[in-house]
């Protein structure tokens, strides 16, 4: 019954996207108000119902629903209540059910929230909001419904939810990067609107720059936490792969990052006009194609999920209208937008130019080794892989030069600046920079390596310029004055720079060793000696398996205790490694269980890691500047006075 | 503005050319685990039959007629409710019905080993009471077999006509519906 009230609610959204999509836009052609005022209550409805379909498939999954087949596909009644509820987000159907709901909510928020923007201007953005809706509803009620049935036939119990998945990160990580990617469809459709209406002043940056900073920084706290999920879960001790599916999500965060500096300069300067709308569509165009690579299977990824052509067709047919559509009004209107700022290349404009030009070429480099594959397969070359060295080779070049133009562009002035603010202080600081990171390689791991050596360095150069801009900003203005958006500024580039070192010294101090071990036996990595305590069985909920008891010593001192396991999932027939970590903040200390062998010794993979945390730290450093741009009084104040 | 125009109107090109690529991506060769299965021979393979070890089958035992091979275990709960149909099919319709049998708490790297005679008072007693549509029942012990045939899971059918070629793959049970709509064209076919 539920499931029923559920699909029946989902069709009722849909008609309210539908109408959402149709009024609106007569409304605006014939400028009847009435039809206009409807889009905001339409939108509360399309909210309301997806509400309802989505619980009720939450509700289905709870009580172990199993004639609904997507319940019994990736449900089982032995599965933790909590992993139950995220099952039902955990398969194709129920993953874009949530999509679903992210979006409708998304509209909601802004039919809530702009109703001091211009009439006609509110009407555009949740219509083009309404089109997009059409095109996902239809998706979901023709060939991904999740409330399918399996009757009159249902199983007794289900399959299993992927062990990988039975993670609490997993349980947050996907909403979060959902988030990201269907927030950046209403920067998108600000854009849209706006160039629908041809008025592509700088109210609109001003209008949608808030928004987009929610929708990056649910994507950057969503690409953090899924790296932290795949360093703790998969047992391989790395946390970043350039798999596709990761550079799915890579790609439009890249792109938004571009866009939020990109809407600062359109907002504050009025440059940059119709290269910030190219970046919003770009933005939300490459969502929708990370979406699709990851749930047609047009690209072979660990992430592995099920495939199906019909949906890949329709993914594919949606993202042509999508970007397509949106591509071609870019092209007929683009050209006939003027931006008015003139600047010199010496001057904030042109550092935030370099910073576009940056991530755009960045986003070239992870779009080109993701999709070339695809390209030179098509092409009858064969099959090619191109793996982590090229994608790190070429970041470990492009974040040089943003990481120093990233420093010094907060002191720049606009329009122009003296160019001995380029040359001097600058000279100065990297001199001050390079000597200081010398001495810390050299103090804590006694081998300077090059990668590390430039990490560090990047990461003192950006704390120290920051450090400088702001204690010369706090010179002019006071500290309760200074807007909240100077804030994230300094949020986003100190994170950056916790990133920037902890990559730079986590991968080239990271050392690890296999050993075989008896209980009892201990082995010696850099400055720590890992003793195996002994081997216990485990009996979970849904899996059995083998647990390590490990003591870690550093100087004889106990440093962490830790419990290794490898679990065996029954009904899957599924072996997970789940990797014990102690985690601090100058290094993680990581075993991973292995296979048992003849003779009743273990394999251990054992790992010490230092400042890997750094990463996440940084992650989480900078999807907090994006809340603090949210809470900046000067869009609050926009929205509710414009 | 011409000039302009085909500047701003480039991306949309470059967009077409990927769209090309994409789609023909979509329909290209390995994209389903499951439809590299059909059409090619039933894999190689050497196994005890379940209730007796000393009979070995083998791919070449299987390839005198059409045949249905039904992957399942006694502990997989829906295998229960598809063995009276299955039974109903093999007594009924006569379709001849080989089953591939493996347990799953079989975890040799676990030190855990199948206790097969207890194995073979379970089988026996649950065909018993639900209905024994097997002619035989090969063991696959290490699931070598399972995995060369792609089974992610129990039950899983297969149809392999005379030549010992895969027809058709089917994950989950085997009902009325299924067989009318999915087994039933090819195996009236292959007869």
């Amino acid at each position: 019954m539920i499931p029923e009230l559920g699909n029946f609610a989902l069709f009722i959204a849909f008609g309210f996207s539908l109408l959402l999509a149709v009024f609106p836009f007569i409304g605006l052609r014939q400028n009847d108000v009435r039809l206009m005022q409807l889009a905001p209550n339409l939108t509360i409805g399309l909210f309301v119902f997806t509400l309802i379909a989505f619980l009720s498939l939450v509700y289905a999954f709870l009580t172990d629903d199993f004639t609904v087949l997507n319940v019994a596909q990736n449900s089982n009644s032995a599965l933790p209540t909590q992993y139950k509820f995220a099952a039902s987000f955990g398969s194709h159907e129920g993953s874009f059910l949530l999509w679903l709901l992210m979006q409708s909510g998304w509209a909601f928020a802004v039919a809530i929230w702009s109703k001091t923007l211009p009439a006609d201007m509110r009407t555009r953005i949740l219509m083009v909001i309404g089109w997009i809706c059409v095109g996902f509803y239809a998706y979901i009620i023709t060939v991904s419904n999740p409330f399918e049935r399996t009757l009159p036939y249902f199983p007794v119990d289900g399959r299993d939810l992927n062990p990988l998945l039975q993670d609490i990160g997993m349980i947050i990580h996907p909403p979060l990067l959902y988030m990201g990617y269907v927030g950046l469809s209403i920067t998108f459709s600000f854009a849209i609107a706006a160039l629908l209406n041809g008025n592509l002043d700088s109210t609109w940056a001003k209008w949608s720059r808030p928004w987009t900073a929610a929708a990056w920084g649910f994507l950057t706290l969503g690409i953090t936490i899924g790296s932290w999920w795949a360093y703790a879960e998969l047992g391989w001790g790395g946390w970043w792969f350039w798999d596709p599916v990761e550079n799915a999500s890579f790609m439009p965060w890249l792109v938004a990052t571009a866009l939020l500096h990109s809407l600062s300069v359109s907002e504050k300067r009025n440059a940059f006009k119709s290269w910030t709308v190219f970046l919003a569509i770009a933005t939300f165009s490459l969502s929708l194609l990370g979406t699709f690579l990851v749930r047609s299977g047009v690209i072979v990824s660990v992430h592995a999920f099920a495939t199906d052509p019909a949906r890949g067709v329709f993914i594919l047919i949606l993202l042509a209208l999508v970007t397509g559509g949106s591509l071609l009004l870019y092209g007929l209107r683009a050209s006939s937008i003027k931006s008015v700022g003139r600047f010199s290349m010496f001057s904030r404009e042109g550092m935030l130019w370099g910073n576009n030009i940056l991530l755009v070429a960045a986003t070239i480099i992870v779009l080109m080794g993701t999709l070339l594959p695809l390209v030179h397969k098509e092409i009858g070359l064969g099959t090619i892989s191109i793996g982590e060295p090229f994608f790190n080779q070429m970041f470990s070049f492009l974040i040089v030069p943003f990481a120093l133009i990233l420093g010094i562009a907060p002191l720049i002035r606009w329009k122009q600046d003296k160019l001995n603010k380029f040359v001097k202080m600058p000279a100065f600081i990297i001199v001050v920079c390079m000597i200081l990171a010398f001495v810390w390689l050299k103090a804590e791991f006694a081998d300077v390596k090059v990668l590390a050596f430039s990490g560090t360095a990047l990461f003192i150069w950006i704390v120290l310029y920051t450090t400088i801009e702001l204690q010369q900003t706090l010179k002019k203005v006071s500290f309760n004055k200074l807007p909240l958006s100077h804030f994230a500024m300094v949020f986003g580039h100190i994170g950056l720079a916790f990133i920037i070192a902890g990559v730079g010294l986590t991968s080239q101090y990271s050392t690890q060793r296999d050993v075989k071990m008896f209980e009892g036996d201990s082995a010696v990595l850099e400055d720590y000696q890992f003793a195996f305590n002994k081997i216990r069985r485990l009996d979970g909920p849904n899996y059995e398996g083998w647990a390590a008891d490990m003591s870690i010593y550093k100087d004889a001192e106990l440093e962490a205790n830790l419990l290794a396991e490898k679990r065996f999932y029954p009904v899957q027939r599924n072996t997970m490694t789940e990797a014990a970590i102690s985690d601090g903040f100058f290094r993680d200390l990581y075993v991973s269980l292995g296979e048992k062998l003849p003779d009743g010794a273990w394999a251990m993979r054992i790992y010490v890691k230092p400042y890997v945390r750094w990463i996440w730290l940084g992650g989480i450093i900078v999807s907090l500047s994006g809340a603090l741009i949210l809470f900046d009084r000067r869009y609050r104040r926009s929205s509710s006075v414009a | 503005m011409t000039k302009k125009l085909s500047v701003s109107i480039l991306p949309l090109i470059v967009f077409i050319l990927l769209l090309g690529f994409l789609l023909k991506g979509l329909f290209s060769d390995p994209r389903e685990r499951d439809s590299a299965l059909i059409n090619k021979p039933m894999p190689e393979f050497s196994l005890p039959d379940l209730m007796d070890e000393s009979i070995k089958h083998t791919a070449q035992s299987l390839t005198q007629s059409p045949v249905l091979i039904n992957v399942w275990g006694t502990w997989c709960t829906t295998c229960k409710y598809e063995l009276p149909f299955l039974t109903k099919l093999s007594e009924e319709y006569g379709v001849k019905i080989v089953g591939i049998y493996y347990d799953q708490n079989h975890a040799p790297e676990f030190g855990q080993y199948a206790d097969i005679p207890a194995i073979r008072v379970e089988v026996k007693e649950m065909l018993q009471r639900l209905g024994n549509p097997y002619q035989y029942n090969i063991l696959d012990l290490d699931r070598t077999l399972s995995l060369n045939l792609g089974v992610t899971g129990a039950p899983e059918t297969f149809l392999i006509d005379a030549d010992g070629t895969i027809r058709v793959h089917h994950m989950g049970d085997v009902n009325e519906r299924v067989w009318r709509d999915k087994l039933a064209p090819v195996w009236n076919e292959m007869n």
